[in-house]
């Protein structure tokens, strides 16, 4: 698995921003051309980011593009730009409120690699959804194509369309969480959490993030890059939370060498579930490769 | 005498206005900026490049620079010259 617990939005017409978030650390990025970049600037916009992905230096963060929805004349120029270059590890869909939207990017996807000669559904897809219809269907929406890797729900377009807005408590948001969760788990894709909007409200991020974190959450859109630290310490396991993992894995080492099915760890039966989350928690303290908790 | 312009004077941003000139008038570049002094080989080659690269022989070209890498210059030059000619819209 790849750690994705916070992924920055990068403004698509801003130079600075785009050649200097990776030096932020978060674990991915989402270079916005969506949102973040007027009307009127969406060509310059893209062409600055096809340079800035041709030079490719990101260090090892997780690169995105949000495109512009699939309900406007921009986002098939967005992907002929950007994904011929082959340095795009997926790209953000705004607004995805069924199936059909996924696998209409799916195909235009497919097209363009074929012609660039990449490998077909090298391409990833993080589905953004922010209307009641998308958070209605989103296993459908994560189970479109194969090419789907997370699902996150929106904040503020997503509460407009339900007719609230977004409070400090998230009431609005937590019911919407719960069912994201099941469905993209359902799915097999990564649930990451929207932006949390006060930029200066460590203690409510803190707040918010532990609270997606224990729902299930895998992380967090983030729209500065002084979230980043908070978020990561968040998800970071504890020592003591390591320690329990590292004797869990010791200990069904043991027992697989000794031919014994499970195991007690500190008076707690150890199984297969208990050793996947193990393995799970030393990826996140980041003491295992990525790719090795598959084993 | 159509112009167009593409870029801002953000920090490691450029403004760049181009405006068509008469064919076998060649490039008149002018730079402003505070890295000119230091830059301005760079900048210059960067943007004759990028208008080699795009068949260009006749513009006058005004670049205000604020810090912005060579990637950016051409980046913008490239958009700015697309607005000029037009191209698509956005």
């Amino acid at each position: 698995m790849r750690l994705r617990r916070t992924m920055l939005y990068l403004p698509g017409n801003n130079p600075n921003m785009l050649l200097r978030g990776h030096l932020f650390n978060p674990d991915g990025l989402v270079l916005d051309l969506e949102d973040a970049v007027a009307v009127r600037e969406k060509d310059a916009a893209r062409i600055l980011i096809r340079d800035v992905l041709k030079r490719g230096e990101f260090g090892s963060c997780e690169v995105t593009v949000r495109i512009n929805g699939l309900d406007t004349e921009y986002w098939r120029k967005d992907l002929e730009a950007l994904v011929p270059l082959g340095r795009l590890d997926g790209v953000r869909a705004p607004k995805v409120d069924d199936a059909a939207t996924v696998k209409q990017l799916d195909e235009a996807l497919s097209e363009i690699e074929s012609k660039a000669g990449l490998e077909v559904g090298r391409t990833k897809i993080f589905c953004l959804l922010e209307t009641a219809r998308g958070i209605f269907n989103t296993y459908d929406i994560a189970t479109a194509s194969p090419r789907v890797t997370a699902v996150i729900p929106g904040g503020e377009d997503l509460t407009a369309d339900l007719r609230t807005n977004r409070s400090p408590e998230g009431t609005e948001l937590e019911g919407i969480r719960r069912n994201v969760i099941v469905a993209a788990r359902a799915a097999g894709v990564d649930a990451l959490d929207t932006v949390f909007p006060r930029i200066t409200d460590d203690e409510g991020l803190r707040k918010e993030t532990s609270f997606i974190k224990q729902l299930g959450f895998d992380g967090k859109s983030v729209i500065h890059p002084n979230q980043i630290p908070i978020i990561h310490e968040v998800f970071t396991p504890t020592e003591k939370e390591i320690e329990r993992a590292q004797k869990i894995i010791a200990a069904a080492k043991e027992a697989a060498e000794r031919g014994l099915g499970a195991v007690q760890v500190d008076g707690r039966m150890v199984d297969a579930p208990v050793v996947k989350r193990a393995l799970f928690t030393l990826t996140r303290a980041g003491l295992l490769e990525e790719g090795q908790d598959n084993a | 005498m159509k112009t167009a312009q593409a870029g801002t004077v953000e920090s490691m941003d450029c403004l760049v206005t181009v405006s068509e000139a008469e064919p076998g008038t060649g490039i008149a570049l002018t730079l402003a900026g505070s890295s000119v002094a230091r830059f301005s080989r760079a900048m210059e080659k960067a943007v004759r490049a990028t208008l080699g690269e795009l068949k260009i022989n006749d513009m006058t070209v005004l670049v205000q620079d604020n810090g912005a890498l060579d990637i950016v210059l051409k980046a913008r030059v490239e958009a700015a010259v697309s607005r000029l000619n037009g191209g698509e819209e956005a």
